[in-house]
């Protein structure tokens, strides 16, 4: 018996419906799961110029098919809707245990529909589920609702909750869905869908066993893994340094943004905010997701004179990137403050920090002064306004109303050369990885189906070389600063890091077992029997199904770009003198992916993917 | 110079040499204090016949010794870096990236990772000083 595609439920918000539909086997065969599945259960349903935040915009919240077995990393899940930041496809997983219990719960994917009249929430108590008033949620801070809900549904068997704060009730555009207070549905804006459902959290219990198509199998196949994943340097790294360790790292190699992608180098911020430095002063336990052999979270403590903060999650390699070196801030502790008011206030921190960072840059240029800005000094590392700015956003209050809708929309407001220093691609704030340092990287952001994303594929992976996949057709060593043989490179990878997003599995996990333990694990959990061209094609499957989405929300090869400051070259550090050579990588990458000069899936490649249906819907863009 | 034996008395001390001459080493190598083997495992088939012990010790930007030990010693050391002959030699020439190498699990490190990742450009630093050395090795 295979543990996929049990149960998936649709709920209405507005007549208080909770239906079970069936969800036909050609598409369990092709798109397997999490956003994958998601993105084709959307084609289905919604209309792609559907108003992201109006009540016709669908989220849907899926599991992958390994999802509560104990499979290393296998357990995350991933929230999908039309992106109010974007305008386009969105996605974004999370790890804890919320994935894991709700497939424990024998639900393998959630469509939400329409707005509740009145705060709401969903309670899924193993099979059971239920819409819950949340009057009295509405307003709290996510640890707070959080606690509450945990509080209210204590049991026998614990709860993961995901809940929204603030910023997700009032629409900023990249509010988040905090899950457990560690872990975060960040990216794209998913949590203001959530607050524009009038939905405030979603809780669940699941107590459930998976069932396994190959029993024997799975037991090999996970003590391999395991094995593999012990020996791994990449689990060693995460575990030892967290993924803070791309500081240091990255300072090296030209990785690291600085002042909003302006400077090459600066070797006191690793020595300030890097992964060491953390382990040695505020981390103090690592932990671990579902079923995770690594444990790369941080908890951590601060005990600054200004900045006090009980043991909780710490920042992550990327938010010590937009809250340090993206602002200038060396100030550890208020870094982490602003991570922990992000996250009780439900709000990505890479787009945060990032449109922060382009708002410094504007206060600098003049194009702000502090009168526009209700009175903060947004100096080049001010911390401290920094983190006053975080609740004028969350609840739209003066100026902060202007920055929740994120640094692309500002941009176009501030008009007088503004985009000259705005940094995103399709909408979507870059995350901290320089395209200059690793010109796949560049690409990856360009192509990307939800904007700016480094986690739509394997390419930092693979290019800053932490891991080599052969089988895969993959070359050992990429030389990160060079666009040769790169168009390949983040072709496969894609296709790779889609069935990451598919499968909802942990990259970092991936990275540490390599594709063969994977593979092994999967086939023994559902009984598909893939190998490793199957895997493949159905990576490639999904990559083109997102961009057909895309397409149909109105993407074009116009926008297949990179920003003009990730476009000018450094004068120092690992990326010095070079930039990705933009024009060579996407005239490749289309030949290779079977794009047509307008950024269209050809009907060759459609069909080869079994994706003929989309064929006529293209046509009309 | 004339050519140098990789891990020789001469070459070593060349190693150590060049390295106390190297102020970018003594930068990021400030601070750093531990001893490391590196443990250069046989591979007869390119002429490296057995296994063989490098020992750096390294002190707040000081080369304080390089030379070759006994597996006993190397046993002992604070970091100990593990790999086959060949992986050595594309570090030692400058075709991998010895960071890249531990990542990939092509060089296996023992040892406090944080504290390497500290340091981590003053490996690089201390790898890329021993670049510049005319080696002879014995694959070649």
């Amino acid at each position: 018996m295979s543990s996929i595609f049990s149960r998936f439920v649709e709920i209405d918000l507005v007549d208080k419906r909770v239906t079970d539909f069936k969800v036909s086997p050609d598409y369990i065969r092709d798109y397997i799961g999490g956003a994958s599945l998601a993105a084709r259960l959307y084609l289905d349903i919604a209309d792609p110029g559907v108003d992201p935040l109006s009540a016709d915009n669908p989220l849907f919240v899926m599991c992958g098919p390994m999802g509560g077995t104990n499979f290393p990393g296998s357990s995350r899940f991933v929230m999908c809707a039309k992106s109010p930041l974007t305008g386009i496809w969105g996605e974004s997983s999370s790890g804890g245990s919320l994935g894991a219990y709700l497939k424990k719960a024998g639900i393998d994917g959630l469509v939400i529909r329409g707005k509740a009249v009145a705060p709401c929430y969903l309670f899924i108590d193993d099979g059971k589920i239920d819409i819950l008033d949340a009057a009295d949620l509405w307003g709290l801070e996510t640890y707070s609702a959080i606690d509450h809900l945990r509080e209210i549904h204590a049991g026998e068997k614990k709860v993961s909750v995901a809940s929204i704060g603030p910023a997700g009730e009032n629409g900023v555009k990249f509010a988040s869905v905090c899950n457990d207070k560690a872990h975060h549905v960040g990216r794209t804006g998913m949590g203001a869908v959530m607050g524009q459902k009038n939905m405030k959290a979603l809780v669940v219990r699941g107590s459930g066993k998976v069932p396994l198509a190959d029993e024997a199998g799975y037991k090999q196949a996970r003590k391999n893994t395991l094995e593999t994943a012990k020996e791994s340097m990449i689990t060693m790294s995460f575990n030892q340094v967290g993924t803070a360790a791309a500081m240091e790292m990255g300072m090296m190699t030209g990785d690291v943004p600085i002042k909003n992608w302006s400077v090459g180098l600066d070797d006191t911020i690793p020595e300030a905010i890097g992964g060491s430095v953390m382990v040695e002063t505020i981390v103090k336990k690592r932990k671990a997701c579902f079923a995770c052999p690594i444990a790369c979270k941080p908890e951590v403590v601060i005990e600054s004179q200004k900045y006090v903060m009980d043991r909780g999650p710490g920042p992550e390699y990327e938010t010590c990137g937009t809250f340090g070196s993206m602002l200038m801030n060396l100030d550890l502790a208020g870094l982490s403050k602003a991570n922990e008011r992000c996250n009780q206030l439900g709000m990505d921190t890479i787009s945060c920090g990032a449109t922060i960072a382009f708002i410094m840059e504007a206060y600098e240029k003049g194009l702000l002064t502090q009168e526009k800005l209700d009175g903060l000094d947004l100096s080049w590392g001010n911390i401290d306004a920094t983190i006053e700015l975080l609740d004028n956003i969350a609840y739209r209050r003066g100026f902060g109303d202007k920055a929740a809708e994120g640094s692309a929309d500002l941009a176009a407001n501030l008009g007088n050369g503004a985009d000259e220093f705005l940094v995103t691609v399709k909408g979507l704030e870059l995350p901290m990885h320089d395209p200059r340092g690793f010109h796949g990287m560049g690409l990856a952001y360009m192509m990307s189906t939800r904007g700016a994303c480094h986690l739509q594929h394997s390419c930092q992976a693979v290019e800053q070389g932490m891991v080599a996949w052969d089988d895969a057709g993959l070359e050992e060593d990429y030389e990160g600063p060079s666009s040769d043989g790169k168009a390949e490179m983040v072709f496969i990878t894609e296709n790779i890091g889609q069935m990451a997003n598919t499968l909802c599995t942990c990259h970092f996990v991936h990275w540490a077992i390599g594709m063969e333990n994977l593979i092994d694990g999967f086939n023994a959990v559902t009984g598909l029997g893939y190998n490793l061209d199957a895997f493949m094609k159905a990576g490639a499957r999904a990559w083109v199904l997102k961009r057909s989405i895309g397409n149909l929300m109105g993407i074009t090869a116009e926008d297949d770009r990179l920003p003009a400051r990730v476009l000018t070259p450094l004068e120092d550090g690992g990326s010095e003198g070079t930039i990705p050579d933009m024009s060579l990588l996407k005239r490749e990458y289309y030949q290779l992916r079977g794009l047509n000069e307008n950024g269209i899936p050809s009907a060759e490649l459609l069909d080869s993917l079994d994706l003929g249906f989309l064929k006529e819907r293209l046509q009309a863009v | 110079m004339a050519q140098l034996d990789v891990f020789s008395e001469e070459w070593c001390k060349l190693w150590k040499d060049m390295l106390n001459e190297n102020a970018v080493f003594a930068k990021y190598n400030k601070g750093w204090e531990g001893d490391l083997a590196g443990v250069v495992q046989a591979d007869p088939d390119n002429n490296f016949p057995e296994e063989q012990y490098l020992y750096l010790h390294f002190h707040d930007g000081s080369a304080i010794d390089v030379k070759m030990i006994t597996k006993e010693e190397a046993q002992k050391c604070k970091f100990i870096m593990t790999g086959p002959y060949m992986r050595w030699y594309q570090v030692a020439k400058g075709d991998l990236d010895a960071v890249k190498a531990m990542m990939q699990g092509k060089l296996k490190l023992k040892g406090n990772l944080p504290y390497v990742v500290k340091y981590v450009k003053g490996v690089q630093e201390s790898i890329k000083t021993m670049q510049g050395i005319d080696t002879n090795f014995p694959n070649e």
